[in-house]
């Protein structure tokens, strides 16, 4: 009783955020400019809606619920991995170069995940959506992990001065580390009970720990993302500069 | 050309490093139940059997 009563709460906590940051980013200048944050806050929304609709008129072992989920996974996924380039993009706003390179990258590993995925056609062919979809949406979702990590290393090397990136960047690293650590620690453990009950609470509280980093991000912290830009002379040579006078 | 092959086998060895995350953590090597992992925490649909 108690636990379905928090894992409610924490569902509709969930919906309440994503909403009301919905709301704000379309009220706010931020809707043209930064159009991906949304798009993923909505299919967050729309998923998990469609999810719940579909749960309750037909059930969890049903086909229509079946299709519904991994469909709704897979717009989760794209979203996601778009979410993480457009962090790409906005981390390398001032870097031409490192944005070529990059975006050429992020094209490479997004065609070979659709190559390892459809690896999955030599084992079995008769079910293709279900296979290929659990194949490619779960390789996506560590490549977004990855990337995202990536990201983070990336914002810290070139000194990054857009603190709203940050923020944004660590929320996403909440939401993608936190499942696989906590499957990890299913794996490991042996106390099976209190185990899957932990997984069972992550995967909601880590969605939760990413909307209120990310509500704090967007509506407390200043987009400085078009107006700083990186200084073109070195920090070490301006150091040694200054030293010189 | 040689940017271009290097790019690609940065690639590589990123989606390799995914794929390798994701078999440790999921377990879907030879004879284990694979552990879905998934965005939200709507419960996970039990797979229907496969087409006879």
């Amino acid at each position: 009783m108690g636990i379905s009563v928090a894992s409610y709460g924490l569902q509709y906590g969930c919906f309440i955020i994503e909403a009301g940051l919905i709301l704000y980013l379309a009220r706010s200048n931020q809707l043209k400019t930064r159009p991906t944050p949304l798009l993923y806050l909505l299919s967050l929304l729309v998923a998990a809606l469609m999810r719940a609709f579909v749960l309750h008129e037909y059930g969890l072992a049903s086909r229509q619920y079946f299709y519904v989920y991994w469909s709704t996974d897979f717009l989760l996924v794209i979203s996601a991995f778009l979410l993480v380039c457009f962090f790409f993009r906005r981390a390398c706003r001032h870097e031409e170069k490192m944005w070529r390179f990059v975006r050429l990258l992020l094209v490479f590993i997004f065609v070979l995940i659709l190559g390892i995925s459809g690896l999955v056609f030599s084992r079995n062919y008769k079910d293709l959506f279900p296979y290929f979809v659990f194949e490619f949406n779960e390789n996506l979702y560590f490549t977004c992990l990855v990337l995202n990590t990536l990201l983070y290393l990336l914002l810290q090397q070139i000194d990054s001065a857009d603190d709203q990136l940050g923020l944004l960047v660590c929320g996403v690293g909440i939401q993608f580390a936190g499942p696989a650590a906590t499957l990890a620690l299913v794996h490991l453990t042996t106390a099976e009970r209190f185990a899957q009950a932990l997984n069972s609470f992550a995967i909601p509280l880590c969605t939760l720990g990413m909307l209120l980093v990310w509500a704090y991000a967007i509506v407390r912290v200043p987009d400085t993302a078009s107006e700083v830009a990186r200084p073109k002379v070195p920090v070490l040579a301006e150091a040694t500069a200054d030293l010189n006078v | 050309m040689k940017n271009l092959v290097l790019t690609f086998l940065l690639a590589l060895l990123v989606v390799l490093t995914c794929v390798s995350i994701r078999r440790m953590v999921c377990g879907t090597s030879a004879g284990q139940k694979p552990a879905l992992v998934a965005i939200g925490g709507d419960p996970v649909p039990p797979v229907p059997p496969p087409k006879k």
